[in-house]
């Protein structure tokens, strides 16, 4: 593997002569995103980028993950341009012979990667995406969007300008390794004796404010919170590839990614 | 699942958190509005914390408002759920702990403040913002149910006030006032968002009102309702006191008395109509805004009970009328250094001192343009009759030049004044008579010279007031001798408020950039609390 690798880097900086690179300057920054654009941006990357920066720019084995969470220094298109068309000095980025144009998809397609999901292509039917969401995928049990629905969940109504596309995706396929601040599940018995279901909003050691299920706010000290139990798995069903069509799988994320308040898609 | 998603309909439809009754009745455990209960006297009826135990009061728990530099947020509170804000925030903590529930972040995020707090109806809490809107969140969650557009924020409109929650209703007020935008007051269906009725405080021609505006001065004639007012549940009539007419300081171009600018005013509460107004500075030259709380009572006047309400004015005179048809009963100076009227008519109307307006050189006026008072709530304790308000003494120069309304949120104020910071500013505590405005007994803040924090009076025989200097301070209601004090490190410049959770009654207030609960000191809880 790594033969291979530092076999393309070399042949890489084989092409870089100087005499071949293009004369066009780096596009204009945050042009909104051309599907047709960011899909061939993604064919190039998978032909030269994927060794050092990882499938869909997650792993980052010789090189810096691309869309993983993380401060880019490069952030802007221009930078993005200038370290693919040249280069980046003292690493192993090696300057690439492609097009002036060719690297302008793989800018598209590396912005698209690590773009909010309301920024980024995604196929699927809104109207039937949203059926699935109040359906058969019972989103709205414990998620609102725009004012309506559970309390359990995070609010979604802004989620597509939150998140990228690939952080819905797999919040909906995969299980995730930490329950995330503010809905940790718990279940606690009340002054009455009963067991009551309820998300952690906020703890410390010596407080817990909880929301059970019927949507009460119980503000407990520590030691009020008699039979306190974690639960080890979030309320959030990670199985929707399976629950779901592959067809209604596209049409939710669709629905889901197009999910923005600032752009008015209420 | 089917029975889940059953349950969970049932739970948004869950029984609602704060009902009309609840307004109306005013747990003193809770504290329901900006005012507290309707009648904004601010007089806290717990007393678990009073005169004999005040010095073992101590802070319970301390919330920082990321960013936040003068809060002038009042806190509501439900169940022990402390709902606070500052512009384009909200935060809901355990009044117990001062822990966050969660936060609310609205976007737009214009820069214009100050927020001063929210109201709660059902299961949601409501909040003006800075793009002038009204906001409904959930109160469990902050989740944004829905948003309704009072104003075009574009052309310089927002909306500082605490919302006032009545029966079906969100009651909004607008700002600012020195821009020549013109004011109003605005219903909100609850559940909705949608606009019941709006009442214009500038009448339009044809209107009664419109003839005490020169020309087409009324059409940037300002008159904003940017401070909460009060409600008189029987009388089914809201009190809101109404700024200042723009431009500010140049009345030449706006004769007249400048309806309803700087009055007082009772507005139907199913209608928006009008029932009756007063106003305390016609033709007013110098941004007196009579926002300042109209506090409601009922006492004997001049032998006879009646249905009162007061208000502290920022030009100067403290006044008492009736409120069931506005008549004038009261008009009486709460400062000394007071220039600009020699008196009032017996219908209420100033005498003007003459010369004391606004000029090219600059005229010494007083109160100054801060006023003689501000936002900052005054209170009245029925147990002692006194009507406390923190009052300025001081004097600015005001000048005057011509100025030109420009459309998109520009001020509006014909130039304005000089309030010399050497000059030797004085605020006080002042407690007056009810019914005579008689000076019974007044606090010195030293070092206090601008712009004061309001008041909180208790049934435990308590006055709490802070300072610019950032002191705490808990005055004897009926003599007003400093009990207890703490320093909380920042300018106040929000009212205190109280609640009681779970047996313990605190006092709550935003100092600075933080919000601060206080409660008697318990050894043997401390152990168990934050």
């Amino acid at each position: 593997m790594r033969a291979i690798a530092i076999l393309l880097v070399c042949a890489a900086l084989a092409w870089a002569q100087p005499g071949r690179r293009g004369r066009g300057g780096p596009p204009a920054h945050a042009a909104p995103l051309n599907p047709a654009e960011v899909e061939q941006g993604e064919e190039l990357y998978n032909q030269s980028c994927t060794m050092c920066h990882g499938l869909k720019g997650t792993v980052g084995d010789r090189a810096p993950a691309l869309a993983a969470n993380r401060r880019y220094l490069r952030a802007t298109d221009a930078a993005l341009f200038d370290a693919i068309k040249n280069g980046i000095k003292g690493t192993l980025m090696p300057p690439t012979p492609l097009p002036d144009a060719d690297i302008g998809k793989l800018v598209a397609y590396i912005r698209s990667l690590r773009a909010s999901a309301v920024d980024a292509p995604v196929n699927g039917d809104l109207t039937r995406g949203g059926a699935v969401f109040d359906g058969k995928g019972a989103c709205r049990q414990c998620h609102m969007v725009d004012g309506r629905g559970g309390l359990l969940g995070p609010d979604l109504s802004s989620l597509g300008a939150e998140r990228s596309l690939r952080y819905i995706e797999e919040a909906l396929t995969r299980p995730k390794a930490h329950i995330p601040r503010g809905y940790q599940p718990v279940s606690f018995v009340d002054a009455e004796g009963r067991r009551v279901r309820a998300v952690v909003k906020n703890e410390t050691n010596f407080s817990l404010q909880l929301l059970d299920e019927a949507g009460r706010l119980h503000l407990l000290l520590r030691e009020e919170a008699r039979g306190l139990r974690y639960e080890e798995q979030s309320l959030m069903p990670a199985d929707y590839d399976k629950r779901l069509t592959a067809g209604e799988f596209q049409d939710l994320l669709a629905f889901l990614s197009r999910r923005a308040r600032s752009r008015g898609t209420r | 699942m089917k029975l889940a998603l059953v349950l969970t309909l049932a739970a948004w439809g869950a029984a609602a958190q704060v009902t009309y009754p609840d307004l109306v009745k005013a747990d003193p455990r809770n504290w329901l509005t900006y005012q507290g209960p309707y009648h904004a006297r601010r007089h806290s009826l717990l007393d678990q914390i009073n005169a004999r135990n005040v010095r073992d009061l101590v802070p319970k728990w301390v919330f920082h408002v990321p960013g936040a530099s003068r809060l002038e947020s009042v806190p509501i509170v439900v169940d022990g759920v402390m709902y606070v804000s500052q512009p384009n925030e909200a935060y809901a903590l355990d009044g117990r702990t001062g822990r966050l529930i969660w936060e609310y972040r609205h976007e737009p995020a214009m820069q214009r403040g100050p927020n001063r707090g929210l109201a709660a109806y059902g299961n949601r809490v409501y909040m003006g913002t800075p793009s002038a809107e009204l906001v409904a969140l959930d109160a469990r969650t902050g989740s944004l149910v829905w948003k309704a557009k009072m104003a075009e924020p574009e052309e310089g409109y927002w909306s500082p006030a605490a919302p006032l929650a009545i029966k079906d209703k969100i009651i909004a007020g607008i700002a600012p006032g020195d821009h020549g935008l013109n004011g109003f007051l605005d219903a909100y269906d609850p559940n909705t968002g949608e606009r019941l009725w709006r009442w214009h405080s500038i009448p339009k021609p044809g209107e009664p009102g419109n003839e005490t505006w020169a020309g087409d001065s009324w059409k940037t004639g300002g008159g904003n309702t940017w401070l909460t007012g009060s409600f008189d549940p029987e009388l089914n009539l809201i009190y809101w006191g109404i700024g200042n007419p723009a431009p500010d300081f140049d009345g030449d171009v706006r004769k007249g008395d400048n309806l309803y600018t700087e009055s007082m005013v009772a507005l139907d509460a199913d209608t928006g109509r009008m029932k009756w107004y007063f106003q305390f500075t016609p033709h007013d030259v110098h941004d007196w805004d009579a926002v300042e709380i109209p506090v409601l009572m009922d006492a004997p006047f001049d032998g006879k009970p009646r249905k009162l309400l007061a208000q502290a004015n920022r030009n100067g005179f403290y006044y008492v009328l009736d409120r069931a048809d506005g008549q004038f009963l009261l008009g009486t100076p709460f400062i000394k250094q007071l220039n600009w009227a020699t008196g009032l008519t017996p219908e209420g109307r100033p005498i003007r001192a003459p010369g004391i307006v606004p000029s090219l050189e600059g005229t010494r006026t007083c109160p100054p343009t801060a006023g003689a008072t501000n936002w900052h709530s005054p209170a009245f304790n029925p147990d002692t009759g006194l009507f406390y308000v923190v009052a300025t003494e001081g004097c600015g120069i005001n000048y005057k030049a011509r100025d030109t309304f420009r459309p998109g949120g520009f001020p509006f104020m014909a130039t304005g004044y000089i309030e010399d910071p050497e000059e030797p500013w004085q605020m006080y505590v002042r407690a007056l008579e009810l019914t005579t405005g008689k000076l019974r007994w007044e606090y010195q803040q030293i070092g206090s010279k601008r712009y004061g924090a309001g008041l909180l009076s208790t049934a435990g025989g308590l006055l709490f007031a802070g300072d610019e200097q950032g002191a705490l301070t808990a005055l004897d209601a009926a003599t007003g001798k400093p009990l207890w004090h703490f320093n909380t490190g920042q300018q106040i410049t929000a009212s205190p408020v109280s609640y009681e959770f779970k047996g313990k009654q605190y006092i709550a207030l935003a100092a600075g950039s933080n919000v601060i609960a206080f409660g008697l000191h318990d050894p043997a809880a401390e152990q168990a609390s934050e």
